[in-house]
């Protein structure tokens, strides 16, 4: 790729590598994002008890398993950042191949379910709660999207024994994300 | 630099997805604290496994917890200084009608619309109130009338004070002797000034059908002290 690396890689006045402080600060930024979307549908929840109603209607068991799709592309993707770290890099690629395949399992079965509530007559102008389903969890599963085709950059490099500092970096983006969905499964699936 | 310490992950994963069981199985119990623990609390025992773990925040430097910590601490500044507004539909000097009618239709209409209440409730498609089957008589009087009439009756709501006529005394006898259910009902659904009282009475006729007014009847005479 490049013989020598930019300087903003080796350079560091807090004593995190750049790469990884940038990451936590766009992290720092989700929280707000997420956060803020979150905060505000718990609000609007605690004030209409009537949204039960329109939650008894989400399938927990699509829910419950698209969090064990996302726990498990998690797990690969911390088992790809400790192989990159001992310099194995076609062992991290193939690690992080598995975290996009729960990426695309996850987005696929979304899909599916999104499917049918929406022929039910389930639509984001609904009413107040399914406006908060569609948008949360589609904002989340936008950053789904955004990581896995990250991701796949990350993993060709890291095939190739190249930027394998990278795998770490996309990795912590991606439990964030698992992080996000730990917090929407109950809100929108469990909480009737 | 980059090195980190690494802790067993599979075992990490395995708690995990003990925890994500417990969490599901959580609502089958069917007591609501016990749902709203293995719920909500066991969300944030996983999310602290992935973020200390996955993320190794155990291992990065204290800045990083810091620039956390500052957003979540906006986020609880948001929610505290905006929920109040949002969660409460009537104080003192203001009523939120539209929250207040979409709390009345969706809680009057338990699982037959599933949630759909909103788009069946569009004026245009007749705003039906549904049959008194279901209304919670008790809930609709301390969301609708209590600001006012007061949450036991006393007339001494919140609402009350800014109030010339005062609200009507339902814990005083005197306030029944010699109404009769019919002019109650009219007041209820088409105002005090429809029956010859204060204005301030609203009609809240589009709000609860003649069934629902009648068991609203019955739940504010049970407030009357002898």
């Amino acid at each position: 790729m490049r013989a020598s690396r930019p300087i903003a890689t080796t350079r560091s006045a807090t004593g995190i590598p750049t790469g990884r402080l940038a990451v936590w600060w766009v992290l720092a930024s989700e929280v707000v994002i997420f956060g803020g979307l979150l905060a505000s549908y718990l609000m609007h929840r605690l004030g209409h008890p009537e949204w039960a109603n329109a939650a008894a209607v989400t399938n927990t068991w699509i829910g419950a398993f698209n969090t064990l799709v996302l726990l498990s592309s998690s797990f690969t993707a911390v088992l790809a950042h400790q192989a990159a770290e001992h310099g194995d890099g076609k062992k991290a690629a193939r690690f992080l191949l598995f975290t996009m395949i729960g990426a695309a399992t996850f987005i696929g079965v979304k899909s599916f379910e999104w499917y049918h509530e929406i022929s039910e007559g389930y639509t984001i102008t609904s009413n107040g709660f399914w406006s908060f389903y569609y948008t949360a969890a589609g904002l989340h599963a936008l950053h789904v999207i955004a990581g896995a085709v990250i991701m796949g950059f990350v993993a060709r490099d890291a095939a190739r024994g190249r930027e394998l500092q990278r795998v770490e970096l996309i990795g912590i983006y991606w439990h964030f994300v698992d992080a996000v969905w730990i917090f929407l499964f109950p809100l929108l699936y469990i909480a009737k | 630099m980059t090195e980190s310490r690494h802790p067993d992950y599979r075992k990490i994963y395995f708690v995990l997805l003990a925890l994500l069981v417990i969490s599901v199985a959580g609502p089958f119990v069917g007591i609501r604290w016990i749902t709203l623990i293995t719920a909500f609390g066991i969300a944030v025992v996983k999310a602290r496994l992935v973020v200390q773990n996955f993320m190794h925040l155990k291992w990065e430097k204290r800045i990083v917890k810091w620039m956390l910590a500052s957003s979540l601490a906006l986020m609880a500044l948001f929610f505290t200084a905006v929920a109040p507004d949002v969660m409460k539909h009537s104080g003192r000097n203001w009523v939120n009608d539209a929250a207040l009618a979409a709390t009345q239709r969706g809680i009057a209409a338990p699982g037959a619309e599933g949630g759909r209440e909103g788009a069946a409730a569009e004026p245009a498609a007749g705003a039906v109130v549904v049959a008194a089957a279901g209304f919670d008589a008790r809930a609709a009087f301390s969301t609708i009338c209590a600001s006012c009439h007061g949450a036991a009756g006393g007339g001494d709501g919140p609402g009350a004070s800014g109030l010339s006529p005062k609200p009507a005394k339902f814990s005083d006898p005197a306030f029944w002797a010699g109404k009769t259910d019919a002019e109650l009902l009219k007041a209820i659904r088409e105002g005090g000034a429809a029956v010859g009282r204060s204005a301030t009475m609203p009609a809240w006729g589009s709000l609860y059908d003649e069934a629902q007014a009648r068991a609203l009847l019955a739940f504010v005479k049970t407030l009357a002290r002898p």
